[in-house]
């Protein structure tokens, strides 16, 4: 069977990888992969997984673009890019009016503002810790011995957020296992641990000019607790991908098919 | 046999015998010519000779040593015949060489570790002798918040006196005259503490020199307008910025600044920049970068990115009249643009921008630095006014341990990525 050649895009992140194949129609497929002590592999096996699903072969890449950060360990591919650039192409290709995105993932949180060709103009990041991150979600479903896919429904349910004061994630667990011992509703306390992310969020974007639509990115946009506090504090919907944790490696897909097209 | 302890106070006196050794400084000048000179720029080897006879003539006592806070003018110091020392520099330099954590350790166990690593690492250098011993310690008020404890507790411990000038916030004439009044009686001061001799004449002369280092220094900013960039952001940050806190006034600076503008004037007109393929210019905001080992400015290189030009060495002073010294010095203060209103900065922030025509900004947001922090997110919205891309790179210029090289690689790369 003749194939039309496709673009690849992989986002090796601190908790998970993800590739996206593109071809000139769209996504063809995707895989997610949790990353591992080994980027490259990761790297490796998440693109052959996304091809084994489009039934497609290596060869049938013209370029690929890695992002992440791991990305400087992707030997293989022809260009690496930031995940900031990476995440603002993919909501803008999603959803074009995107002016905002903000980007959760498992190690690090940022907001980007884009102009209206999907263009970084500023962004923030967060600095040194894990707090308002995934991994921060991940450690406190552990202290709460929850499934970290039920902390979005839990926290919907809840009638109040218990206030979580310790931004370091170390000092948040022990406050969360304090509250736990304090007899206090799990899902209240999961509701405050979303809220003290969100905020934490929020503030970062008041050093940027923060314009509608938004776009939320990243694997915490799949927790709907997280959806619904920060939708509260920007009072705005959200954009919400269908697969939010693909978006890094799509932006990553459309350089790698905007480079086929400039090739010669 | 010595325990571990004991083992490492015997290395650190015998270094420290080393370093306050004035014949270290005889035979490391000849040492260095052979060595390390060779292929540097005359530039940089009037700035190397001339830490070499800072730190000869302070440690063999035969000037007095003045340890004075990086803005307070040393011009007071070479008036009166001393060696001006700046704990600050010397802490950047020890950053460069790598030697900062043991010191910043010692610091951190006597200041908060909040306050700036320049000075936490001078505290540790001050306090395990390694820096000549002072005569008299001179700082001023203005910028950086953490001096005047730093250098009070200092001479509390050295058991000599501490002067201090305080420049107010505002610049009128009444503000002209109190800055002068506090420098007749600052260098009144310095006369008597130290049983030496001033002339008129001779202060009219420091004034003078350092008059014609700022003479110098505009032909140096004027030249690296030029496309491309034909000095490094990265050096101005070290050695050019060095010598303009601790030089005006000297001979050293006449002749430094004197000769890289002959170095510089040659680079434009072959046309030579320090980068091969320059894309995009950037300004560096704040005085300092990080000194320790990083890769922030190869990794610009490498993307073409040149560091064009840096506020550190932006000349904000107006020419002096040599027959009003003390007058002269008062403007000079006076006039810091880091000091004082807001705007004043970001008008030469404007001006540096257009001048350099520059493509993006980088903030340097060094840790501790109340001053740099607190105008980093006002300077980043009247840049995005104006268009031009900005970012704030938090960091800090002396604690490796405070360096993620990771976390500042995406970051300067997704700056890099805004450019283009």
């Amino acid at each position: 069977m003749q194939h039309n050649k496709i673009d690849a895009g992989i986002d090796v992140g601190s908790l998970s990888a993800e590739a996206v194949l593109l071809s000139d129609g769209g996504i063809v497929a995707y895989a997610i992969r949790r990353t591992g002590a080994n980027p490259l592999r990761a790297a490796e096996s998440c693109l052959q997984e996304a091809l084994d699903k489009a039934e497609r072969s290596r060869s049938d890449v013209r370029h690929i673009v890695a992002t992440g950060y791991g990305r400087l360990r992707v030997p293989f591919a022809h260009r690496e890019v930031t995940e900031i650039t990476c995440h603002a192409r993919g909501a803008h290709y999603l959803f074009p009016k995107t002016r905002t995105v903000v980007d959760i993932g498992g190690q690090d949180s940022k907001v980007i503002t884009l102009n209206s060709r999907g263009e970084v103009t500023d962004f923030v990041m967060n600095d040194r810790c894990a707090a308002g991150t995934g991994r921060f979600l991940e450690v406190m479903a552990d202290a709460l011995e929850t499934e970290l896919s039920q902390l979005g429904d839990l926290s919907v349910e809840a009638k109040r957020g218990v206030s979580i004061s310790s931004m370091c994630t170390v000092f948040a667990e022990s406050e969360v296992i304090s509250l736990i011992a304090d007899g206090l509703e799990k899902k209240d306390i999961i509701r405050g641990v979303h809220e003290s992310i969100a905020r934490r969020i929020f503030r970062m974007t008041k050093r940027l000019r923060i314009r509608r639509e938004i776009t939320f990115t990243g694997g915490v946009a799949k927790n709907k607790g997280m959806v619904a506090v920060l939708e509260r504090l920007f009072k705005t919907k959200l954009n919400i991908p269908q697969e939010p944790q693909v978006v890094g490696a799509l932006g990553a897909a459309l350089l790698a098919r905007e480079m086929t097209r400039q090739a010669p | 046999m010595a325990t571990i302890g004991e083992e490492e106070k015997i290395s650190h006196r015998a270094l420290k015998r080393v370093v306050r050794n004035p014949l270290t400084y005889w035979s490391l000048a000849p040492l260095m010519e052979i060595v390390n000179l060779r292929e540097q720029s005359r530039a940089y080897k009037i700035w190397v000779r001339y830490l070499i006879w800072m730190m000869r003539s302070a440690c063999s006592k035969r000037k007095k040593v003045i340890w004075m806070s990086a803005f307070t003018p040393v011009e007071l110091a070479y008036a009166v015949g001393a060696i001006p020392i700046l704990p600050e520099i010397i802490a950047a330099l020890v950053s460069y060489l790598g030697w900062a954590p043991p010191f910043i350790s010692i610091g951190n166990s006597m200041m908060s570790t909040d306050v700036c690593s320049f000075y936490r690492c001078a505290l540790g250098l001050a306090v395990e002798g390694y820096l000549p011993r002072p005569d008299l310690i001179v700082s001023s008020s203005h910028l950086c918040d953490g001096a005047n404890k730093f250098f009070s507790y200092l001479s509390q411990r050295y058991a000599c006196s501490h002067l201090l000038l305080d420049p107010p916030y505002d610049t009128g004439p009444e503000a002209h005259g109190y800055v002068t009044d506090q420098l007749r009686y600052l260098l009144a001061h310095m006369v008597d503490l130290m049983a030496v001799s001033l002339s008129e004449e001779e202060l009219c002369k420091v004034v003078g020199l350092s008059n014609t280092m700022r003479k110098y220094m505009v032909r140096i900013n004027r030249l690296r307008m030029a496309i491309p960039a034909p000095f490094p952001g990265s050096e101005g940050l070290s050695y050019l910025a060095g010598m303009g806190f601790c030089s005006p006034g000297s001979t050293w600076g006449v002749r430094f600044s004197a000769i890289l503008a002959r170095e510089l004037e040659d680079r434009v007109a072959k046309k030579r920049g320090y980068l091969d393929n320059e894309r995009y210019r950037v300004l560096w905001l704040h005085h300092i970068r990080p000194y320790y080992q990083n890769d922030i400015f190869q990794f610009l290189s490498s993307q073409g990115v040149s560091v064009c030009f840096e506020e550190a060495n932006y000349m904000y002073w107006p020419p002096f009249d040599p027959t009003k010294p003390l007058d002269s010095l008062a403007h000079k203060i006076l006039s810091n643009v880091w000091a004082g209103p807001l705007e004043r900065r970001l008008g030469a922030v404007k001006e540096m921008v257009n001048n350099y025509r520059v493509n993006g900004v980088i903030h340097f947001s060094h840790w501790g630095c109340r001053q740099s922090c607190g105008g980093a997110s006002i300077i980043g919205d009247f840049l995005k006014d104006q268009g031009v891309p900005y970012m704030i790179l938090y960091g800090d210029g002396a604690d490796p341990d405070n360096y993620f090289p990771g976390q500042t690689r995406t970051r300067l790369q997704a700056f890099v990525e805004m450019l283009g």
